[in-house]
């Protein structure tokens, strides 16, 4: 299939501690189509963190150990990549956005020069051709006054420009793939909306790939094609997003969806999943979700579902899916 | 279920703050964190405020528990002026309301056992035998929906949801009439939101309690709140019972909000803002919104527009909504220029 | 409750946090060795009539000069009075250990108590206290105590008053930074809220989150003084009566050592000193590596990976492909 860009098979991760093993990963598969926005959803503590480092090969060992049968990007592996040829990749062909824009800025090197730096790296161009780029790129991702804005420093700007510059800093070498990790959590509701605007126009327009991780389902439901649930470290739903949206398999995306708040509900009180997410050092036997879940059977209990893949596009682990009919077709 | 009693009552207040920085003989600037805000809190109401960082809600928040002294205005709880109170009736008048933080890791001292963090409010007022205090402590540990065995645990040991169910179990441990949420939830995972959320709207039924709602989510305010305020960089751009306002949102900034939500059903016309959030340090004369407005006239950034009421329980700072024309902010403008030469 | 009962209960709590220190570092591999060798010196100064072989301050147990180290004088004797270089080692430990231990304490008091002051009050206490500051930190202390001794006389005491009146205010100006940090916590202002009153909150809630920063310094502090003590022994500004490793060098070398060769007599006490300031200083560290967690992991975590099981990591990893066989289409349903 030679429109999948990003094939990454049985990625495991495990972090060990005095107390016992951080199991972060637990054997997940993902495959990001060209110029396609996939978003890999799940709440803190899942994994998804872990999982965008790992493929971007930023995970040290230690504190941590992986485990990955592929991680194949546009035909090549690059699991097995030393990390001298891994810099050669990084910022060219995936680059990451992350959340915190203060820490993952420079704070006394301006935005210009930090976005300079990311062309100089990757191309054989003279210093006053860089900044002519990252000019371009400022005003693409529509900063105002991209000349003198670029001589800012980070904390001179505003959370959602230094978002932006984040963004640019990222789209810069036109890479493959864009790895964006809550790109848009810390910001204002309005700035947000605003920002991922950008993100997803420019992702189109350059079809770029996108990998969105995220715990905000409407940020899903806005930007994204593909989406991944991840649960405790393994992924319990695969859909495309209005199938996810419309008819959901796993009780836990199911909750997910009924507890986002809507402007369209009358009723006083919230639809709300018991307890909370389980330690990655202490899950529970059989299916991590069964403590939470409202259709727990015994069997739910002892056996972990398998991840059956019903469809193109479409996989569910779970014993018992819910809005399925009786012959097990969608 | 509400008397007709305001338990709070916020009459033009404004808090300004030095800004920092600066030569020392330039002008000294002002952060206007909140200016000229009115309103009234009725007893076992949810009071929404809402609006976006730096739009003062939560130094409206510290101004109504006494935390911060207002520049200008008045604070009436409970029929006393809260600023005008001596020092130890402040203290009394100030333990029937309580907060509750957003962010549940900062909001607990780590060192404290979860008996020693909810004990501390009675431990402070006096009066309590230990006997007393520990009774008292696992009453509401079990109202929050905690184990009995977590008594003498710390904060490290639980989740994030859990650190808040702590943080509400010591807020309401006196008993206080009044209770701020200053963003409940948004520090927490969303599959727990609703946990948090039910159990506040369970505990304002069970004790009688006044909640001031403060948050950017407008999707949770819809459920929570009774009526609402909302706030721009200091002023009260719109305000009123939250079922007006919903149906029939008017000001720009509030539809502004409403498109930001990202909502999943509902198709509604989107308005996206340009421009960033300015910043509050000497703001412009007139309307504080204007330069993100997408209708903004010829004479809004010089002359405020008053809060005026549109409809019944609905109020709108805002010249377009309001219905003046250019014209009529033109000839107030002149009217203002010549009376201030 | 009455002052006295406030004072008190304090100094329990104090008592109890520095208890806990203690079980703290006796976990901790490298804690466990500074604490051993503080106690050990700390043994020594106590009991060092009992073990010293010699009273050095016994004019009549002098022994003939200038003699090589042998069993009956391990390390020899002085070349200027005959006494045991040994024994003198042993009552060193009285000096530096008092010295540094009583302005590191000392220190400590009156860091912390202005410090929260000025950091948590705020106001005309903080501007105050902090100009204070500034102003003795711009004085050369050197100097002064050159002078002062030359007025009143040289002691210990002037010294160590010295040192305490100039050495809290580095410690003050690093609380106060703590201080103004813990002073915007959520749970501080849920303590005021609740009608908590400053005394209240500056011992319950700031007090403890500054104790780790204190014993930290402190450690630190003391190692600092001992070496400074030294130097101003060896310069002739201590009690010329009093037995110090600091004088010891300075005898040492006016009594010419080097010139015959007794190296013994030198290294005597620089070992004295070095293993008195090590140990402060490894406790100190210690403190550090504990305060701050991310410090602690980076050196456990290389021991940790050292000592895993590789077949145990393979069973782990093999675990999690349990229920991951190969995708059935819509079999499983």
């Amino acid at each position: 299939m030679s429109n999948i860009l990003l094939k990454l098979r049985n990625l495991k991760v495990i972090f060990p501690a005095n107390q016992g093993i951080v199991r972060a990963v637990e054997g997940i598969d993902i495959d990001i189509a060209k110029g396609e926005c996939v978003a890999l959803v799940g709440e803190s503590g899942c994994g998804k963190s872990v999982t965008s480092l790992a493929i971007m090969r930023l995970l040290n060992t230690p504190p941590a150990l992986i485990d990955v049968k592929e991680i194949n990007l546009d035909g090549e592996d690059i699991s097995k990549y030393s990390e001298t040829k891994m810099q050669t990749v990084r910022g060219k062909q995936i680059s990451m956005i992350f959340q915190d824009a203060m820490t993952a800025l420079n704070p006394v090197m301006t935005v210009g020069k930090q976005i300079d730096e990311v062309y100089l790296k990757h191309n054989n161009i003279s210093k006053q051709e860089a900044r002519k780029q990252t000019i371009e790129a400022l005003r693409l991702v529509g900063i105002p006054e991209p000349e003198s804005r670029a001589k800012a420093f980070p904390h001179q700007l505003s959370g959602g420009l230094r978002q932006r510059v984040l963004i640019a800093m990222a789209f810069a070498c036109m890479p493959k793939l864009i790895i964006a990790d809550e790109p848009t959590t810390a910001l204002d509701v309005t700035i947000q909306a605003q920002v991922l605007n950008v993100l997803s126009q420019m992702q189109r327009s350059h079809n770029v790939s996108l990998l969105l991780i995220t715990h905000d389902l409407s940020v899903v439901a806005h930007t994204a094609d593909l989406v991944y649930v991840m649960y405790a470290g393994k992924i319990v739903e695969k859909a495309r997003v209005e199938d996810l949206f419309k008819k959901p398999h796993h009780p836990y995306t199911e909750g997910l969806l009924g507890s986002i708040p809507r402007l369209s509900d009358s009723k006083k009180h919230f639809i709300q999943i018991p307890d909370s997410v389980p330690h990655p050092m202490f899950k529970p036997s059989g299916c991590y979700f069964h403590p939470r879940c409202k259709y727990v059977t015994d069997k739910c209990k002892e056996l972990m579902p398998p991840l059956v893949k019903i469809d193109k596009d479409r996989e569910i682990r779970c014993f018992y899916p819910l809005n399925v009919d009786k012959e097990g077709k969608l | 279920m509400s008397d007709n009693l305001p338990i709070v009552k916020i009459e033009n207040l404004s808090v300004n703050f030095p800004a920092k920085g600066g030569l020392p003989f330039a002008k000294k600037k002002y952060i206007q964190a909140v200016t000229d805000v009115s309103l009234e809190i009725h007893k076992g109401e949810t009071f929404g405020i809402v609006g976006e960082s730096g739009c003062g809600k939560s130094t409206l928040a510290n101004a109504m528990i006494g935390m911060v002294r207002p520049s200008l205005g008045k604070v009436t709880f409970k029929d006393k002026d809260l600023f005008s109170l001596k020092r130890i009736e402040f203290k009394e008048v100030r333990r029937d309301m309580q907060m509750i933080f957003q962010d549940p890791f900062s909001s607990l001292n780590p060192r404290f056992s979860v008996y020693q963090i909810i004990s501390e409010p009675m431990y402070i007022r006096g009066g309590f035998t230990k006997k007393e205090m520990e009774n008292r402590v696992l009453e509401l540990l079990k109202l929050v929906g905690l184990d009995e065995k977590d008594l003498y645990r710390y904060p490290s040991d639980f989740s994030g949801g859990q650190k808040q169910r702590i943080g509400i179990a010591r807020a309401i441990s006196l008993n206080p009439d009044l209770l701020i949420c200053d963003e409940p939830v948004s520090a927490l995972d969303v599959s727990v939101h609703a946990q948090i959320l039910n159990l506040l709207i369970d505990l304002q039924e069970k004790l009688n309690l006044t909640y001031v709602f403060i948050s950017h989510n407008l999707a949770v305010v819809k459920n929570v709140c009774d009526r609402i305020l909302v706030m721009y960089l200091g002023k009260v751009m719109e305000s009123g019972s939250t079922k007006t306002i919903y149906k029939n949102p008017l000001h720009p900034y509030t539809n502004a909000l409403l498109s930001a939500i990202l909502d999943l059903d509902i198709k509604r016309e989107k308005t996206i803002l340009k421009g960033d959030i300015p910043s509050p340090i000497d703001p412009p004369k007139g309307c504080r919104f204007w330069q993100r407005c997408p209708y903004a006239m010829r004479g809004c950034k010089d002359i405020e527009a008053p809060l005026i009421e549109v409809e019944p329980n609905h109020f709108v700072a805002c010249h377009k909504i309001s219905g003046f024309t250019e014209e009529q902010i033109a000839q107030e403008l002149d009217r203002v220029l010549v009376h201030h030469v | 409750m009455s002052i006295i009962k406030r004072i008190s209960n304090r100094l329990i709590d104090i008592l109890l946090s520095i208890w806990e220190f203690i079980k703290k570092l006796w976990r901790h591999p490298k804690g466990r060795v500074g604490l051993i060798m503080v106690l050990f010196l700390a043994f020594l100064a106590v009991f060092a009539p009992l073990i010293a072989p010699y009273d050095p301050y016994d004019v009549t147990q002098r022994a003939a000069k200038g003699l090589s180290p042998s069993w009956n004088h391990l390390l020899g004797t002085t070349i200027t009075t005959g006494q045991d270089i040994f024994s003198m080692l042993i009552y060193g430990t009285r000096v530096s250990l008092l010295v540094g231990l009583v302005t590191g304490i000392a220190i400590a008091f009156l860091g912390a108590i202005l410090g929260i002051i000025a950091g948590y009050v705020g106001g005309l206490a903080d501007n105050t206290i902090m100009r204070i500051v500034d102003v003795m930190l711009v004085i050369p202390t050197l100097p002064l105590t050159i002078v002062i001794t030359n007025l009143f006389g040289k002691s210990y005491f002037i010294i160590v008053l010295i040192f305490v009146v100039f050495g809290w205010t580095g410690l003050a100006r690093v609380v106060r930074s703590l201080v103004l940090v813990l002073k915007n916590s959520n749970y501080v202002k849920a303590s005021e809220l609740a009608g908590g009153s400053r005394w209240h909150i500056m011992t319950k809630h700031i007090l403890p989150g500054v104790s780790h920063l204190l014993i930290m310094n402190t450690a630190l502090t003391c190692a600092g003084i001992m070496v400074a003590e030294a130097g101003l022994s060896f310069l002739g500004l201590g009690d010329p009566t009093a037995i110090s490793w600091g004088k010891m060098l300075a005898d040492a070398q006016s009594g010419g050592a080097l010139l015959f060769g007794h190296w013994w007599w030198i290294m005597a006490p620089g070992i004295g000193i070095f293993i008195a300031v090590f140990s402060f200083m490894r406790i100190g560290l210690v403190m550090e590596e504990i305060l701050n967690p991310r410090m602690k992991a980076s050196s456990g975590i290389y021991k940790l990976f050292k000592t895993l099981n590789n077949t145990y990591i393979q069973e782990v990893f093999a675990k999690m492909d349990e229920g991951n066989e190969d995708l059935p289409k819509g079999e499983a349903l």
